[in-house]
């Protein structure tokens, strides 16, 4: 254990106190739950493995800010972030990581999945049931901005997929919707936690699309009587993906550290706390035991209906895209 | 339910709704404003930071990867010769430097540096190179910069105690095109510089190679008793610079005398030819008020005319001392007053008294073979030099230096009639 360590200080270029080891996660915005007890439970498992102290810091915000600051800099050990297209961009114009990071983990390197939903008051005044009511006169929408937010992105496209599905494809009509749902949004947070406290806390707007599991933590912690979920008919399968930031990784000397602490998150134990966080589990054990907890809703993907997350970003999301010609700030 | 019950509850439910639509009013306002705060605030925590003070305009950024420094040189002199060797025309007020300075650091390790000049009415660039600093004892310069010889050319201009440096500065180069590295090999007590360049003319600058011979120079300086604390030596100083290479193509020196008036030019038809060997043993001593600056250049060099070919050397010393009246500490740096001056606020700023002896000669072969002619070229220059420096501030300096220099030879009928010469300066510098 003891070589270990000397071991892991020796290949670094920077010197850690002996015996300790660093780790720096960037993550997007809501998971600061699920990583606190992630990152309680490796550290345990990894000193009880390899003798070595090992201490997680955690980076949370917008997905796309997260990526866009490891690019300027910061020194992220793994990326945990909210979309595939903000680890490409990590990949592609910093190059910290290979190109064909997705493939080196199971299931697309996304070891739990969510969707978007929507979080109402209590009683449901406004009588939201799916989709179509965002955009009633009347009903004020909090979602944060897709620009810093992946969540906002996976919002975003859930409600476009609707609008599709509805209108039978009409690309025009499913811009109408998205647009007229804009027009209900008043605050635009940059980030899914940030929407949250603008929705549960300062009680501004009528519905919050949210994060399955953020909704569910919103419930937990405001109560019951004070909010509840509303699962639409149809929403997006999102699929958070998780990557080791190689470059940083061989420079610090945390490259196994690392790929173990990804790999963590699809054993039973890293499975069995994303779902106590509602998070849905890949691993199918875990995935019957916590399944009644999730509500079942027809779910489709990036891939299915956008043809994946570049096109997706480049036709929306992108500078002059179509959220930046249906949002006006005011208007 | 009586009518005006109905009434009156659909007013009160009205009312109601009214000040629910109005209390998410202020809750939307009340939330974007503090959406707005916390971009401000995170923009505020990325911008750079632009500050102005003695060390010129600096732009850095948050992280401290970017630093840019603006500076400036000018330099305002006043010439005027007195006497029966004063040249018609030569009194002159002119623009001595004008020299903006750009430099910084990125990413922590590599500075740059970019200075040209535009005084006398010309652009030069001087001074234009990067600095790797990954391992701080053996840093790498690339580019255009000083090469390490002479200890009063590696002073920065503004910083010598005389308006124009001292007879040795003649013979080193003052600007060259090349690569060195240098470093602490003792951190602040063993200093020492090795590159090579293109090769320049003595005290010239150049920007091209002129063959593919390269002068090859290394300085060692010691300052064995820095920091000990009350140890009258800790302000020794002492080293020499060394350099040599080839110099077929390199252009022949013409050498200036304190008053920048050239006294000594080759004859026709001399070229460089062979080889130049400099050696320049060099030191100063600092204690208090009192500062002492010496160097000895001795310059071996070949020249050919015809079918002749020989080595000449040129020697050149100098003993430079100074005193501030004021009692600030001389240093190798301008020393920063203790007062700034302000009359008002009884500020007089610091005074310096100076003066220097030096000498320049060219070995009598230089005539025997045809190098130079005895009627226009003395081989000998004697000078002594004296003068008052008074630093208003930090940045502005204002000097007045009067140089007498004798000549042997260099007229048709003996000596060339000696120079006297008075100038003043207006100077601010900051960098």
């Amino acid at each position: 254990m003891r070589l270990t360590s000397l071991l892991l200080i020796a290949a670094g270029p920077v010197s850690w106190a002996a015996g300790a080891v660093k780790l720096l996660n960037a993550s997007y915005d809501p998971t600061r739950e699920l990583y606190q007890q992630v990152n309680a439970a490796f550290v345990k498992q990894w000193k009880a493995k390899t003798g070595v102290d090992l201490a997680i810091s955690q980076s949370h915000g917008g997905s796309g800010s997260q990526a866009r600051s490891v690019m300027d800099g910061l020194q992220a050990d793994v990326v945990t972030l909210a979309l595939a297209y903000d680890i490409d961009a990590i990949a592609d114009k910093a190059g910290l990581l290979p190109r064909n990071w997705q493939s080196r983990f199971p299931d697309n390197s996304s070891p739990y999945t969510s969707t978007i939903v929507f979080l109402v008051r209590k009683g449901n005044p406004k009588r939201i049931k799916d989709w179509n009511d965002l955009v009633r006169p009347g009903v004020s929408v909090i979602t944060p901005n897709p620009k810093t937010s992946g969540g906002a992105r996976w919002n975003y496209l859930a409600a476009w997929g609707y609008a599709l599905r509805q209108s039978g494809n009409d690309e025009s009509k499913a811009m109408d919707f998205v647009a007229r749902l804009y027009k209900n949004v008043p605050v635009l947070d940059s980030g899914a936690r940030g929407a949250t406290t603008t929705f549960a806390q300062r009680g501004i707007g009528d519905v919050l699309l949210a994060w399955e599991n953020e909704a569910f933590l919103a419930i937990d912690e405001l109560g019951k009587d004070k909010l509840e979920l509303v699962a639409p008919s149809v929403s997006i399968l999102a699929e958070p993906p998780v990557a080791v930031v190689d470059k940083v990784a061989a420079r610090h000397g945390t490259a196994a550290v690392a790929k173990a602490y990804i790999e963590f998150l699809y054993s039973p134990e890293g499975q069995e706390i994303a779902a106590r966080n509602h998070y849905r589990p890949r691993l199918k054990e875990v995935a019957d035991r916590y399944g009644s907890q999730f509500p079942r809703l027809a779910l489709f993907t990036v891939d299915e209906v956008f043809g994946g997350w570049q096109k997706a970003q480049k036709k929306h999301f992108d500078e002059g895209g179509t959220f930046d010609r249906i949002y006006r700030p005011g208007r | 339910m009586p009518a005006r019950a109905q009434s009156d509850d659909q007013k009160i439910q009205d009312l109601e709704q009214k000040v629910e639509e109005l209390d998410q009013r202020v809750k939307v306002t009340e939330r974007n404003n503090e959406l707005k705060d916390e971009d401000a605030a995170a923009q505020a925590k990325n911008a750079a930071s632009v500050t102005a003070d003695t060390g010129g305009f600096t732009i850095r950024s948050n992280d401290g990867n970017f630093l840019l420094k603006i500076g400036a040189d000018l330099q305002v002199d006043n010439r005027a010769f007195v006497g029966d060797g004063a040249a018609a025309g030569a009194d002159t007020i002119l623009l001595r430097r004008v020299r903006p300075t750009f430099s910084g650091t990125v990413y922590k390790y590599v500075d740059y540096f970019f200075r040209p000049d535009f005084g006398q009415g010309t652009t030069v660039i001087y001074d234009a190179y990067l600095e790797l600093k990954y391992v701080p004892a053996a840093k790498v310069r690339v580019g255009k910069f000083k090469p390490p010889v002479g200890l009063e050319r590696l002073q920065s201009d503004d910083d010598t105690s005389f308006v124009e440096r001292g007879l040795p500065t003649l013979l080193a180069p003052s600007r060259d095109i090349g690569y060195q590295i240098s470093g602490d090999a003792i951190p602040n007590l063993v200093n020492y510089s090795v590159g090579v360049f293109n090769g320049v003319p003595d005290n010239g600058l150049s920007d091209a190679a002129v063959s593919s011979h390269r002068d090859y120079a290394a300085r060692l300086f010691l300052t064995p008793f820095n920091g000990a604390a009350r140890n009258p030596l800790s302000g020794l100083g002492f080293g020499s610079g060394i350099s040599g290479g080839g110099v077929d193509g390199i252009a022949l020196p013409a050498y200036k005398t304190f008053g920048q008036t050239t006294f000594f030019t080759f004859a026709s038809g001399v070229t460089s030819a062979g080889h130049r060997t400099r050696l320049s043993p060099q030191g100063y001593y600092y204690l208090g008020p009192f500062g002492l600056l010496t160097e000895y250049t001795l310059t071996e060099e070949g020249f050919k005319k015809g079918l002749v070919q020989r080595d000449i050397a040129f020697r050149a010393w100098q003993v430079a001392g100074s005193y501030i009246l004021t009692g600030e500490k001389k240093s190798f740096a301008s020393p920063t007053p203790k007062k700034a001056f302000d009359w008002r606020n009884h500020g007089w700023g610091a005074v310096e008294l100076a003066a220097r002896v030096g000498d320049f000669s060219a070995e009598r072969g230089i005539y025997n073979y045809g190098f130079a002619s005895p009627a226009t070229s003395p081989r000998r220059a004697h000078e002594w030099v004296g003068g008052v420096n008074w630093y208003l501030n930090r940045l502005v300096r204002i000097s007045t230096d009067y140089g007498h220099t004798d000549f042997e030879g260099g007229a048709a009928n003996g000596n060339r009639l000696p120079e006297r010469a008075l100038i003043g300066r207006f100077q601010i510098n900051f960098i």
